[in-house]
């Protein structure tokens, strides 16, 4: 991670750690391209406003050493500017700040997970839970759940995160596609609908409310 | 600021301008002028001379018939019948045999200033010069089979005065030319420099005291001049906006963040003089609730502001309205669904407006958003779009609880919240970002609202692209 912001770094450092990362942190972009040049990481996350060297600059410096280790690029600016759009077309993602770590987390797992080229499953579960991804079919405890096509959407997302908290913002652009908050509580509304069909007449409870935060599908 | 020796050095350049602009105008003038002056003068003379030198010529021919005719006297006889008709300025008429014996002499008695002796007696046309140099003597001669030779002439004195009379006339012409050229340069250079120097005036004015309010005087005559003007106070017009718009928008965000920034500062004291574990927690909730309200503010706010104040990127397309229809009302389903409320749209098919679609979406997602949170189970929303003319007209009406008439000129106000509205959940921020946009666009947006019946807005969208003034700075 390079980041001049040593409690941003702190936070994030600890926060990823405890999600089973190991995190070197430059704090800044000299230290940076040092750090990408020596050792070998699954995944770098990247401020742009950098001291003596900034990120947009670092990462023109290691692709031209070779070095392809995706990059999430973390922006203060509300407006993305094309630079970085263009690095999310070549593989890199970008997050603005203030960010949720969940997000974060969420996004860095996307990168590693698209640069290592992992399988994709067909078939996702927690406990008693299952999704079909073929026949797209999802039962709990062997009886059939009947899902809406948006539904359908939001269980999959959190399969595939499970135990990892979603924000409103993250599952309106996935479920919705938008990327702007319209102010609404359609997240909420969806959020219980799914819970009622999956959890209402079950136990344990799977899909849980983090205050602040988001949603968590997770065991107990 | 240094004004007083900025000031004379600044003036300097147009003055100069002036001064060399009126300068070239009146020398051109008067060097046109003159040289037409001069050339008449010329014409004039040459004509005069000729016509002097025509008679002196054709009485010679006269004469010279008389005399071969009846001789001396009978010459005598004519030049005395002419002299008395007094038809004319009288003429030198004279009669010489061999060298210089005269046998005829008639001659106006101011001619003693010539010395006739010195006329050679040529063939055809001879000048001699006064003695004081004043005038000439034209004289033609004829020399006859017996020696004798008859010379006519004619002083140019007559001529001369003419002219002089003339040149004076024309002095006091080219006199009254020279006072024309140099006032008409004046009246040039005021006309010309003036405006220029009022826009100097004026520039360097804003420069100095920093106060963008000043404008240029433009006058009714519309030429190039007033037509910079015009251009400049217009730039000046969406400078002034653009500051406004920016220093409003910066009070806003400092004013608006103060609220919400306070209240996260008491969570966190009151939190800290607790020591129970549970009230920690219910504070760090609520201050990360808190920091996501403080986000969308900024965010909200800062798009008003954009859009406002016309630094807005607009990514403008095409945009299919049914589109857009379809998906915020995809968006809401789910809500309607729950709170009974039947959504129906209403849309002209194959409607399309040059728009930012997802800034389109923002507005048309706070337009239902509102009309769902306003209506109670069981009541109507429609959407409807049809063109209107040059523009696109969408309404969003619902069946709510309508505006207070005492809350309608405010709805559109930044953080304004009708008695209705504190009920509910929300920034108040949506109808200013609604607005905000699209009128960027180059739109308008109404409202009719009748209390206990329900509100209808209607947004307004220039058609065609030639149409949109989209605002761009």
């Amino acid at each position: 991670m390079v980041e001049d912001d040593a409690t941003i770094a702190d936070f994030v450092s600890k926060g990823l750690s405890e999600s089973g990362f190991a995190v070197d942190v430059a704090t800044d972009g000299e230290k940076g391209v040092e750090l990408a040049v020596k050792g070998s990481y699954d995944a770098a996350i990247v401020d742009v406003m950098l001291p003596r060297l900034d990120g947009l600059a670092l990462i023109d410096r290691i692709r031209a050493r070779g070095i392809h280790t995706p990059v999430l690029i973390l922006s203060a600016r509300r407006t993305v500017d094309d630079r970085v759009k263009g690095l999310q077309a070549g593989g890199d993602d970008y997050l603005t700040k203030p960010f949720a770590f969940a997000e974060l987390l969420a996004r860095l797992q996307a990168l590693i997970r698209r640069s290592t080229g992992q399988t994709e499953p067909t078939r996702l579960s927690l406990g008693d839970l299952s999704l079909d991804l073929l026949s797209r079919r999802a039962e709990r405890a062997a009886t059939p759940i009947d899902l809406r096509p948006r539904e359908y959407a939001l269980l999959e997302y959190l399969l595939r995160n499970q135990g990892r908290v979603l924000t409103k913002t993250m599952i309106l652009s996935h479920v919705w596609g938008y990327n702007f908050d319209p102010g609404t509580n359609v997240v909420d509304v969806l959020v219980s609908r799914l819970r009622e069909k999956i959890d209402r007449d079950f136990e344990p409870k799977l899909l849980h409310t983090v205050r602040g935060v988001g949603y968590v599908l997770k065991a107990g | 600021m240094n004004e007083t020796s900025m000031i004379p050095r600044k003036e300097e350049p147009s003055a100069r301008f002036g001064l060399r602009l009126a300068s070239w105008y009146a020398v051109v003038f008067v060097a046109t002028s003159l040289a037409i002056v001069l050339l008449t003068y010329r014409l004039l003379a040459a004509s005069l001379e000729e016509r002097d030198q025509q008679l002196v010529i054709s009485t010679l021919r006269e004469y010279s018939q008389r005399y071969a005719d009846g001789g001396l006297r009978s010459l005598a006889d004519a030049v005395e019948i002419e002299q008395r008709s007094g038809r004319q300025e009288r003429l030198f008429v004279r009669v010489v045999r061999g060298s210089s014996e005269s046998l005829f002499l008639s001659a106006p008695y101011a001619w003693n200033d010539f010395d006739v002796s010195r006329l050679r007696g040529l063939d055809g046309l001879e000048q001699l010069l006064s003695q004081s140099g004043t005038a000439r003597l034209e004289v033609a001669s004829a020399r006859f089979p017996d020696g004798t030779l008859l010379q006519v002439g004619k002083s140019s004195e007559n001529r001369e005065a003419l002219l002089a009379r003339f040149r004076t006339v024309l002095s006091i012409v080219a006199l009254v030319i020279v006072a024309v050229g140099l006032a008409g340069g004046a009246i040039v250079t005021r006309s010309t420099v003036q405006p220029i120097r009022r826009l100097i005036t004026a520039v360097r004015d804003i420069i100095r005291t920093g106060k963008i309010d000043a404008r240029v005087p433009v006058r009714p005559e519309r030429d190039a001049i007033d037509e910079l003007s015009g251009l400049f106070n217009e730039m000046l017009d969406r400078i002034t906006t653009l500051i406004r718009g920016m220093e409003h928008a910066l009070d806003n965000v400092a004013h608006d963040l103060r609220t919400p920034m306070t209240r996260l500062r008491g969570i966190a004291e009151r939190a800290l003089q607790s020591d129970d574990e549970q009230t920690h927690r219910e504070a760090l909730v609520t201050s990360l609730e808190e920091s996501e309200r403080i986000l969308a503010m900024l965010d909200t706010l800062m798009d008003i502001s954009e859009a406002e104040t016309g630094t807005m990127r607009l990514d403008v397309s095409e945009v299919s309205i049914a589109e857009i229809v379809r998906e915020v009302v995809e968006l809401y389903e789910d809500i309607a669904e729950d709170k009974h409320i039947q959504v129906s749209t209403d849309v002209e098919p194959g409607l399309t407006v040059p728009a930012d679609s997802k800034r389109l979406r923002q507005v048309l997602a706070n337009l239902v958003d509102n009309a769902i949170k306003y209506t109670s189970s069981g009541g109507r929303v429609a959407l409807s779009a049809h063109r209107e003319g040059p523009f696109v007209r969408l309404d969003v009406a619902d069946t709510g609880v309508g505006i207070a008439p005492h809350d309608l000129p405010h709805i559109w106000d930044r953080l304004y919240r009708g008695d209705q509205s504190r009920a509910e959940r929300g920034l108040g921020l949506g109808l200013s970002l609604v607005r905000a946009i699209v009128v960027a666009h180059g739109g308008t947006v109404d409202v009719a609202a009748e209390p206990g019946r329900g509100s209808t807005f209607s947004v307004r969208l220039p058609a065609d692209r030639q149409n949109t003034s989209i605002t761009r700075v």
